[in-house]
């Protein structure tokens, strides 16, 4: 069945929010995001014409941010990539392993959210932690994990050279995430 | 016998992609001794499973609390009022 569209003067304050949240957990900046939000809106005016109604209507708006999103992600890393270059290779990686390659963290044990109330607190954690990597790390990390965006995918768009190495940052963001998350959730 | 920092890595990229043959005995054969590892793949899986949860529940990665700001709403609506405005004179609605 074909979805229709709501009056446009009505988009803002039925999936403002929606857009603005799904915006902010992935650009990491409030300003940005409501840049990103009124973009969105704004290029949805000229789309409508073109809205085919084979998905809702905010399917089809978060569609047009996610496109923001990647576009303003790709100026991002353009502008970045001397600035960040250093900071992505060499994380302070040896906080976690010691010369021998052994871990050098405590370990707790670490139980899985299983309630909706739990998992929200989680989200807020987790959302903490990821603020607390370096901008490219948890941009990578947002991108792959939130988005599922492929790896091939991600190393074009932030200039990784090869795999390996987008691993190996994936590797290291996993290692900050855990402790992070092992400090701050499994204490509750 | 690879070391706990390779063992992570691999931990890493098994999420990602179905690692090699030989990876995957090195991977296994860590995991087996020590403990610390196989808790750590275990806990990055599970960490991996629930950030792909909001996307497929279509749940927020945020909670709702998380909203535009008055300020940017009234910005966002102006900048939308003006060219809606001139979308409709020129007719095309």
């Amino acid at each position: 069945m074909a979805h229709k569209l709501s009056p446009p003067d009505q988009w803002l304050s039925l999936h403002g929010d929606v857009l603005y949240r799904y915006g902010v957990a992935r650009v990491r900046d409030s300003e940005v995001a409501e840049d990103l939000v009124q973009e969105t809106l704004l290029a949805a005016l000229k789309a409508k014409v073109n809205y085919s109604g084979q998905s809702a209507e905010q399917t089809w708006l978060v569609g047009i941010l996610k496109h923001k999103i990647i576009d303003y992600f790709r100026k991002a890393s353009r502008e970045l990539v001397h600035e960040y270059d250093d900071s992505f290779v060499n994380t302070n990686e040896d906080d976690y392993f010691d010369r021998q390659g052994e871990w050098q963290v405590d370990f707790s044990l670490w139980s899985q959210p299983d309630k909706s109330m739990q998992q929200e607190q989680f989200m807020i954690i987790l959302q903490d932690c990821i603020s607390k990597m370096s901008p490219k790390m948890a941009q990578l990390f947002v991108l792959r994990e939130f988005d599922g965006m492929s790896s091939e995918e991600i190393c074009e768009l932030m200039s990784i050279s090869t795999l390996n190495n987008f691993w190996v940052i994936l590797s290291r963001v996993r290692v900050q995430l855990r402790h992070c998350l092992d400090i701050n959730w499994v204490g509750q | 016998m690879l070391t706990c920092k390779e063992t992570s890595y691999l931990a890493s990229k098994k999420l990602d992609k179905k690692l090699t043959w030989r990876e995957n005995i090195d991977f296994k054969l860590h995991i087996i001794m020590c403990g610390l590892c196989r808790r750590y793949a275990s806990e990055i899986e599970k960490i991996h499973i629930m950030m792909q949860k909001p996307g497929k529940t279509g749940l927020s990665e945020l909670p709702k609390s998380v909203k535009l700001s008055k300020e940017s709403q009234e910005r966002i609506s102006k900048a939308l009022g003006k060219v809606l405005q001139k979308l409709e004179a020129t007719g095309n609605k």
